[in-house]
């Protein structure tokens, strides 16, 4: 048969395009990055002179505990907040299930910019809440609510809530139901229920949404930008900084791929889980 | 004695029940109100006739929607990102289907591969590949190109979520259709364009719309590419957000989400939320 030549049946002809463009203009200028974090420009040799600056640079080991920490937080508040929406979207009936999700997902389509600036009208000094706060008289002055790593949490968590939720949800559907009933009739409370049989069934989606919610926390950029100001540099605005602000673009190299890492050691380990998690729970 | 005692547990434990179902139903509350709350308080105060943002206004007037139009650092950031938006989404449908194709029906040796480096732009941190695609442009003198860096930088980001939602749905249709028109004659490329690609239009469309969405909102890979010839709306909204005050930001916030929304219910109504829940 002629099929067996055309450009439609072949994989490597139908790949070639999408794979060469994204080759040469992604992963080359990010292997070109890499080289650059360990090159210096004084001694022109590979050296990881850059990498000892950065460990020597109080500022930049302030902004990668602060990157770890906020992002922790951020994972702790999505599941906290993350185990109650879930439940309640798989129990819900089929029209509030399709509204819940709705107004779920809509979110996430939704400019990060946009929704730094909702939390900007909100927590600023002149802003909604502490409007209303004045007025109620609970507050004299203005508290300051952004500009602070608190600030940063609230944003992130709500632009990553979703995502856990989603996580938590793709695997407590497939839990049977009767498994929940049993243990209620059987004369377990609710909040025993709940940590002895419903938190157990989640692990799967629970350690996928924990690694994905961290990893999107750590390489978020416009959130912390706009709310975290410039006194809270994390490791994403630290790049943006040595790279348009002091021009040390072999500091914004090194931070670059440390962040890269750790980005993909996270993806790598989700995956990882989610093989595993198949396997043991499918 | 003993029958009021069991009495008495059963009243608590009822209580305890509609006690936490209640506790349940208020803390879902409280996320959605968390989740929706700040989008929806910009879009109302956007409606303010003040010099400063106020929820509710005091009066509605859509005094900032004509103030924005007649900004042209708005006007002409907003051409821009909509020029970008269309020709990277139009270059990512063009190549993405194509390997969506070969990565849904075609068993070929080196598809891991294929499928690692078109999905990669999405699995770096975009600030890293900001970074890095503004020091490629340095490195060729080509760092004052804004247009062309880019619609070249939203062209990666882009191509994952057109593969992603094509491959899915070429992956869910009946490959039976396709054997039938070949065995009738039709060559490859006719099977290609007159079954295929309609079985997998949903998907297209969709795929499309989500790599528009995410290309014309992207602010922090297009930050390291904009400059003085060429800027984008995130762009130049969030370093107005940084040194202005004026309620601007509120009208251009609330023009997007309504964007969104009509975004939103295309997407609903071709593929389903499940594109949003399936990955």
């Amino acid at each position: 048969m002629a099929s067996e030549r055309s450009f439609f049946t072949n994989g490597y002809a139908l790949s070639s395009p999408a794979f060469t463009l994204v080759g040469l203009i992604a992963l080359v200028p990010v292997l070109q990055l890499f080289a650059s974090a360990f090159w210096s420009f004084t001694t022109e040799s590979y050296t990881l002179a850059n990498f000892t600056a950065l460990l020597d640079s109080k500022m930049a080991t302030q902004a990668f505990w602060r990157s770890i920490r906020v992002s922790l937080c951020v994972t702790v508040v999505t599941v906290l907040l993350g185990y109650p929406l879930a439940m309640g979207l798989l129990r819900a009936g089929s029209r509030m299930q399709s509204l819940l999700l709705t107004l779920l997902v809509f979110p996430l389509m939704v400019s990060v910019v946009v929704r730094a600036y909702g939390w900007l009208v909100v927590l600023s000094p002149s802003g909604v809440l502490n409007k209303l706060l004045l007025n109620l008289g609970i507050i004299s002055e203005p508290l300051s609510l952004i500009h602070n790593e608190a600030a940063v949490i609230i944003g992130e968590s709500q632009l990553l809530l979703p995502y856990m939720v989603l996580a938590l949800v793709a695997t407590l559907q497939k839990v049977d139901p009767s498994l929940e009933e049993a243990s209620l009739s059987l004369g377990a409370n609710p909040l025993t229920t709940f940590f002895r049989v419903i938190v157990p069934m989640s692990i799967p989606g629970l350690l996928s949404g924990t690694l994905m919610v961290f990893s999107l926390a750590i390489t978020a950029f416009a959130t912390p930008l706009l709310l975290g100001g410039g006194r809270t540099p994390m490791m994403t605005t630290l790049v943006y900084s040595f790279a348009f602000t002091t021009f040390e673009w072999d500091k914004a190299a090194a931070v670059g791929i440390v962040l890269a890492v750790l980005a993909l050691f996270f993806v790598c380990v989700q995956r990882w889980a989610a093989k595993v998690g198949l396997k043991s729970f499918g | 004695m003993i029958g009021m005692s069991q009495a008495n547990n059963y009243a608590a434990e009822r209580m305890m029940w509609s006690a936490s179902r209640g506790l349940l139903y208020l803390t879902i509350l409280a996320g959605y109100i968390f989740l929706l709350a700040p989008i929806f308080i910009v879009v109302v105060a956007s409606f303010t006739n003040d010099n400063y943002l106020l929820f509710p206004p005091k009066e509605f007037s859509l005094h900032w929607y004509y103030e924005v139009f007649s900004l042209s650092w708005f006007r002409s950031a907003l051409l821009s990102s909509l020029v970008i938006s269309v020709i990277s989404t139009t270059i990512s449908a063009a190549i993405g289907i194509f390997v969506a194709r070969a990565l849904a029906r075609i068993p070929f040796r080196g598809k891991a591969l294929v499928e690692l480096v078109v999905l990669s732009p999405l699995l770096l941190p975009s600030v890293v590949l900001g970074f890095a695609l503004f020091n490629f442009a340095v490195y060729f003198a080509i760092e004052n190109n804004n247009f062309i860096n880019l619609v070249a930088g939203h062209v990666l980001i882009t191509i994952p979520f057109v593969v992603r939602s094509v491959w899915a749905a070429m992956a869910g249709a009946d490959v039976s259709l396709e054997e039938a028109s070949m065995s009738l004659g039709a060559t490859p490329a006719q099977a290609f364009r007159d079954v295929v690609l309609p079985m997998a239009r949903p998907g297209i469309i969709a795929g499309c719309i989500l790599a528009f969405t995410y290309s014309f909102n992207d602010v922090t890979l297009s930050i390291f590419l904009a400059g003085s010839n060429t800027t984008t709306l995130p762009v130049q909204m969030m370093s107005h957000i940084e040194t202005s005050g004026d309620p601007s930001p509120a009208a251009i916030s609330s023009l997007m989400v309504g964007l969104t929304m009509i975004f939103f219910v295309i997407i609903a109504k071709t593929v389903g939320l499940k594109i949003f829940t399936d990955r």
